[in-house]
């Protein structure tokens, strides 16, 4: 894979999502990853998988600023190295074992992450802010038909029940798209419900596009 | 044929107090197979038309698909009669049968996965101890292991430090001995039966034979299901599914000299069936 295509920002999590001291899973087009914010509020990504035994590491535990593997509570540092193998606590793990740190940062109330810096921060995009979440089981190509969403640099513009959003989206296979809903932040409870509400029923849309096609 | 050596080993199918007189369908090694009781004579396993071979031993229905060129292996200790012998029940779990193996001949797990019970996060070290493959009768024995237990049985009043002995006689079984609290001359023994179903599914048959006349039945069956299940939650989220026998696949420490042994003794044997030999 070229180097290039690797150094972009993916948008992978809801800042909001992710609360201090917690571990969730997300996926990169190249594979599963774990995202974690610390006690003190940083944002960590690494690869979701022990180099112990295999084990998910979204499936662990943040402590301070660590974390660390529920099988057998190596702990991980966040620039991915492990710092402490709980069974030798007399022994200092050898600097290969890592569990692979990615970049990451957070916009507009997304998580990002790429396999390789970028040179640029995502841009910001003044004004609006992430609603929520979802899979599609469609081509990008469906959802953007389905939306009737205007293609611009890095975003799908749509509106949604009178509201101007944006789709970010994150394309994990050839009919999986993972989409980040991004709205004015202005809007009002009842307006971000129906926005998620229309979300929703076009999501089935695309995904019945998929199906006839 | 790499793939004759585990279809001539021996793996059970079934509890011999809950077979049923119609027959029930289940799987070994990915091939079809019907388990019958009788009412009397032995209980039947056929597949393809054929019926295999059967040996009704530690509670369990086993059958083989090949030619073992031995006995379905002994526990020796555990027909003494004063001990207390647990038919668990299965719980299936959706991973290698290899893997459920390796899980139980771990104990540095104990502390993060069955937290306050069969492990302390205050006491996670693992102390050296001393694996062999024993030639002799091809077994992969752990001796001299020792670790801290705050609840080490249900007749465990406190925590103590447990000493355990794991054998692992055929490629999905694995014997644990460990410390008998009500008599310190005895050892508890505890069995993992695993039927390996496909490369990625197993049935998982627990067994004990124990001192313990104070528990009541369900509440022993209670314990090592609660243990067992909290070990799933593991087992279903490793990465790969199969487990890997490339040692560059993972990174084993001290601690994992059984499970390093277990490997090297599958490999040896050609025992590949929800293995996976190189990185991928």
């Amino acid at each position: 894979m070229a180097a290039e295509s690797d150094a972009r920002w993916v948008p992978v999590a809801i800042s909001a999502d992710i609360m201090d001291g917690t571990v969730i899973p997300a996926r990169l087009p190249t594979g599963r990853i774990a995202v974690w914010r610390s006690v003190s509020g940083h944002i960590y990504a690494n690869g979701d998988r022990c180099p112990h035994r295999g084990m998910r590491l979204s499936h662990g535990f943040v402590r301070g600023e660590t974390l660390s593997c529920i099988y057998h509570g190596w702990r991980f540092g966040t620039d991915g190295a492990c710092q402490k193998i709980p069974a030798h606590p007399a022994v200092a793990p050898p600097k290969t074992i890592n569990c692979g740190a990615l970049p990451v940062v957070e916009g507009n109330g997304v998580v990002w992450v790429a396999t390789q810096r970028p040179s640029n921060e995502p841009s910001h995009i003044a004004g609006f802010e992430a609603l929520r979440s979802l899979v599609i089981t469609a081509t990008p190509d469906a959802i953007t038909h389905a939306f009737e969403g205007k293609t611009i640099v890095g975003a799908t513009k749509v509106q949604l029940v009178g509201h101007d959003a944006l789709l970010l989206m994150n394309i994990l296979g050839p009919d999986e798209v993972f989409v980040i809903v991004l709205i004015e932040t202005d809007l009002s409870v009842s307006d971000r419900l129906a926005v998620s509400a229309a979300v929703e029923g076009l999501r089935r849309a695309a995904e019945t596009t998929e199906d006839a096609a | 044929m790499t793939a004759q050596a585990m279809r001539d080993a021996w793996y059970p199918v079934g509890l011999l107090s809950q077979l049923s007189f119609e027959g029930k369908d289940s799987l070994l090694l990915g091939q079809k197979i019907t388990i019958c009781g009788a009412e009397t004579g032995a209980p039947r396993v056929e597949s393809d038309g054929r019926n295999l071979p059967v040996v009704e031993r530690f509670g369990h229905l086993w059958t083989t698909l090949g030619a073992p060129n031995k006995d379905l292996f002994t526990i020796p200790e555990a027909d003494h009669p004063d001990r207390t012998r647990v038919d668990v029940g299965v719980v299936r779990v959706k991973c290698s049968p290899l893997r459920a193996v390796e899980n139980f001949l771990d104990v540095a797990h104990f502390p993060f996965v069955h937290t306050d019970i069969l492990g302390a996060e205050s006491h996670p070290e693992v102390s050296e101890y001393k694996v062999e493959i024993r030639d002799d009768v091809d077994e992969v024995w752990a001796t001299k292991v020792e670790f801290f237990q705050p609840q080490a049985a249900k007749s465990a009043g406190g925590g103590i430090t447990t000493e355990y002995m794991y054998r692992v006689p055929a490629p999905t079984c694995s014997i644990l001995y460990k410390t008998c609290p009500p008599r310190p001359d005895e050892w508890d023994v505890i069995a993992l039966f695993v039927q390996p179903l496909t490369e990625d599914l197993c049935d998982v048959w627990p067994w004990m034979a124990l001192f313990d006349d104070e528990s009541a039945m369900t509440d022993l069956i209670h314990f090592q299901q609660l243990i067992f299940l909290q070990d799933r939650s593991i087992l279903e989220n490793q990465i790969p599914k199969r487990l890997p026998l490339d040692p560059a696949m993972e990174t084993p420490t001290r601690a994992d000299l059984t499970s390093i042994a277990y490997r090297r003794w599958l490999k040896r044997h050609n025992y590949t069936f929800g293995a996976q030999l190189v990185a991928e």
